[in-house]
């Protein structure tokens, strides 16, 4: 599989918060460790320039975003740049099924918060492995 | 009586996941935020200059801003200026820690090491010294057209 046909996982990544911080993390791992050949990730900042080159990296490319927050920034990004967006995941969806959690800041992570980071990974890595064996075009 | 508004001054961090220097500008940016200048410094998530509204895109335009690049690629600038105004001064994280450490791969803060944490504090001071300038630039030309001071105790004036 070609580094281009991998699939582009983005991350929200915000700054102001500590689920965007979650969302990076989760990526980060994703990509390094559960499923390096078959996802890779793509600076959602880089993507918002619009430069040429970033587009044609994701255009008609199978992505799946993460966001932090409401505001759905990396969804709606990657899907104006062209993404073939196959799957939308949101922090808070996922924080909602561990009420009372204290996962940290956006500048640190609890190790509750780390152990959140990695379930939200293994719900990307799964993704990933639905779109890599899914029939996609190479 | 109403206290009077603080100035404040926009750190917009590129985060990104391409590089090592995406991670520092982050975590130099929270610094600015939690321990250096909390009172002061406000930030953006970039991305919210194309998926968000005329009020995020009014960003730049309302506060000067100062952008923190980790590679040369620059997005923090270039978007900014591109989706909301101009930005007062920029930084480039690779200037500052060499381009062969910026360019490193994106590292998790799991991973920072205390190497890593001695580049977020040079980043860092480089912020500081970046805003600390516009802050007392701004003060001056408050101080010409009223008799007080707008930063309350945060410029030499």
């Amino acid at each position: 599989m070609s580094t281009n046909a991998k699939v582009k996982v983005v991350p929200c990544s915000g700054v102001g918060k500590v689920f965007g911080l979650m969302s990076r993390e989760a990526v980060l791992h994703t990509v390094k460790h559960l499923c390096p050949e078959q996802a890779d990730t793509i600076c959602l900042a880089y993507i918002v320039t619009g430069d040429d080159e970033v587009e044609t990296s994701i255009e008609n490319q199978p992505c799946i975003t993460i966001d932090g927050c409401p505001k759905m920034c990396s969804a709606k990004s990657v899907a104006m740049m062209g993404g073939d967006v196959r799957g939308e995941f949101k922090v808070l969806d996922i924080m909602k099924e561990h009420k009372g959690a204290q996962p940290g800041t956006a500048t640190l992570l609890t190790d509750q918060g780390w152990s959140i980071v990695e379930e939200i990974a293994g719900k990307l890595n799964s993704r990933v492995q639905e779109i890599s064996g899914g029939g996609r075009k190479e | 009586m109403m206290e009077e508004e603080k100035l404040k001054i926009g750190v917009v961090s590129c985060s990104g996941e391409d590089c090592a220097g995406g991670t520092i500008s982050r975590l130099a940016t929270r610094k600015m935020m939690d321990e250096l200048r909390p009172d002061n410094t406000v930030t953006i998530c970039l991305p919210l200059f194309l998926a968000g509204g005329q009020e995020e895109r009014m960003f730049a335009k309302e506060c000067p801003t100062i952008a923190v690049d980790g590679c040369d690629k620059a997005c923090a600038k270039r978007a900014t200026e591109k989706y909301s105004g101009k930005v007062s001064s920029g930084i480039l994280v690779s200037d500052l820690i060499g381009s062969a450490a910026a360019e490193k791969p994106a590292l998790s803060t799991r991973d920072i090491t205390t190497e890593h944490q001695v580049m977020v504090d040079q980043v860092a001071a480089e912020i500081t010294r970046q805003f600390d300038e516009i802050m007392a630039k701004n003060c001056q030309e408050q101080s010409k057209s009223s008799s007080t001071c707008s930063c309350r105790g945060n410029c030499d004036c």
